[in-house]
């Protein structure tokens, strides 16, 4: 009895020592699983930097990535400043109220996300909190990607400070807002209408996409973009293989952007010791992205193709079928996926033209890929996933996705993004800080802003890109 | 500066960042926000002024 009671002893305290193991690998894993989204999203600005630069003509070329690369670097700062206390003080609307979930409201947001004081601690190196740094990564990068989103939209006649003045609107605040409302297990948007927005169609790709609307209704067009009549000209970038290049490494990142949705296993901030499960609880597995994502890749540009037969609108084709199911890539069949995205290639080029034909000079189509194409992402997946449990909980208990609240959100959506975008460059407009002098547009930005030349060897000789009526 | 009173880091269970405990996390949040805003500042003018000299 007593040798079988030192056997029990020592399994025990064996069985203790594995799982004790077990934990820590599991820790390391999921700090490491969202390290790497992080190098991954950052590629998704290097497609931007890619995209936009070879939009642009020669003459704006470095002044286009120079705006870029500043739209980056500032929002990070300012994420770190202010943007991820907004996330976490306001799911539940104003005042700030917590939630039910125990993880929002302005209390909340202050002992976690201030760079001073008590809340320091999480904010900085902790050797017992392996979480908040590569969330806080994550999250800044979902905070970059909105602004090169809008970047794109307004190049070759915006002035820098302006620009990054937006650019931190946007990305520490707007966006901000929309996920925490729609994105947060306390989101009064998921916990009142059922809002499911998996991938961010609505959150980061419409908010981002209308903010610049608004934007470029105060911008105005290129010089030489529509002409007397009201036609548009055709304003082709320096390099089309550059841009579509881009297109592909924002692609590419675009994984890293998805995978950081999924909340991993395990952790005392899991929802689930034992399975992923996305930011509401919800079931999701890595298969389920794979499957969904490559489909909607092949049927966005495979619906781009049918109509354009333009490389450069193939690739957005791509980038539209992934928004265009991003809201529901946990749970589309890959077929459905293909389909909604087949139908998001196909509507993208008309809803581009219907824009410019008002009047609107997107540079680089970014409000019609980002936001008409998440808004309709988010609408799709009222469509077809009505029903579905919003949130992790009991039938009865917790909200369901309907119609009706995939489109109140995308009402919301839009005026997260538009009507900031549209007031703060309406101020920038009257302070002389938006739009570049003319005689700084018509000699090029590049002369203006940036002490290099992207091409030198061409020297003066460098070739105009002409503006072409559109066909 | 070793935010612990033993300078040892068996003692260290969290917060191990130079600072903690004291005014500097929040006085260097400051300066770096300050230096964001001093940049645009500066960024603005010189734009400016060298975009006017495009003028006709």
């Amino acid at each position: 009895m007593e040798e079988q009671l030192v056997e029990l002893v020592a399994k025990v305290a064996e069985l203790e020592a594995a799982s004790a193991g077990a934990s820590v690998t599991n820790t390391m894993f999921a700090e490491t699983f969202y390290y790497l989204t992080i190098p991954l999203m950052i590629i998704i600005h290097a497609g931007f930097l890619a995209y936009e630069m070879g939009a642009s003509r020669l003459k704006n070329v470095l002044s286009s990535g120079v705006k870029n690369i500043l739209a980056f670097a500032f929002m990070i700062p300012t994420f770190y400043f202010f943007g991820w206390w907004v996330y976490w003080g306001f799911p539940t609307g104003l005042p700030g109220a917590p939630g039910p979930a125990g993880i929002s409201g302005v209390e909340y947001a202050n002992a976690i996300a201030w760079g001073w004081g008590d809340s320091a601690q999480y904010m900085g190196p902790n050797i017992a909190d392996q979480a908040s740094g590569v969330f806080f990564g994550a999250f800044a990068m979902f905070a970059a990607t909105t602004a090169s989103i809008m970047s794109g939209a307004v190049i070759e006649r915006i002035q820098t400070v302006g620009f990054i003045i937006l650019a931190v609107v946007l990305g520490s605040f707007a966006w901000v807002v929309a996920a925490a409302w729609g994105w947060h297990a306390d989101g009064w948007m998921v916990t009142q209408w059922g809002v499911h927005d998996f991938g961010a169609a609505g959150l980061v790709h419409a908010v981002a996409g209308f903010f610049a609307l608004g934007v470029l209704i105060n911008l105005g067009p290129r010089i030489g973009k529509f002409n007397a009549d009201g036609t548009a000209n055709h304003i082709p970038g320096h390099n089309m293989p550059l841009t579509v290049v881009g297109l592909m490494l924002i692609i590419v990142g675009f994984w890293g952007f998805l995978m950081a949705c999924v909340i991993v296993p395990g952790e005392a901030w899991s929802w689930f010791g034992d399975k992923p499960s996305t930011i509401y609880g919800t079931p999701i597995t890595l298969s389920a992205l794979s499957f969904n994502i490559l489909m909607a890749i092949a049927g966005g540009i495979i619906g781009a193709w049918l109509f354009t037969r333009d490389p450069f609108w193939m690739m957005s084709g791509a980038l539209a079928g992934i928004i265009s199911t991003a809201s529901g890539l946990d749970i589309y069949f890959p077929a459905l996926a293909f389909i909604i995205a087949f139908s998001a290639g196909i509507i993208l080029k008309p809803c581009a033209d219907w824009l410019e034909n008002r009047g609107i000079d997107d540079a680089v189509g970014a409000v019609t890929v980002h936001g008409t194409i998440g808004l309709y992402g988010v609408i799709m997946l009222g469509v077809w996933g009505s029903g579905y449990p919003a949130l992790q909980g009991a039938a009865g208990e917790v909200p369901t996705v309907s119609l009706f609240g995939q489109i109140g959100a995308a009402v919301v959506f839009f005026l997260l993004g538009f009507v900031p975008g549209y007031v703060v460059s309406y101020i920038l407009k009257m302070c002389g800080m938006l739009r570049i002098r003319e005689g700084a547009e018509i000699a090029g930005m590049d002369l203006v802003k940036v002490p290099a030349a992207g091409y030198p060897e061409w020297g003066g000789e460098a070739p105009v890109t002409p503006a072409h009526p559109a066909e | 500066m070793f935010p612990y009173d033993e300078a040892s880091w068996s003692v260290v269970d969290g917060a191990m960042f130079m600072g903690w405990g004291g005014a500097l996390p929040g006085f260097t949040t400051f300066i770096a926000a300050v230096i964001c805003v001093a940049v645009l500042i500066i960024g603005q003018r010189s734009e400016t002024a060298k975009a006017k000299a495009f003028d006709k």
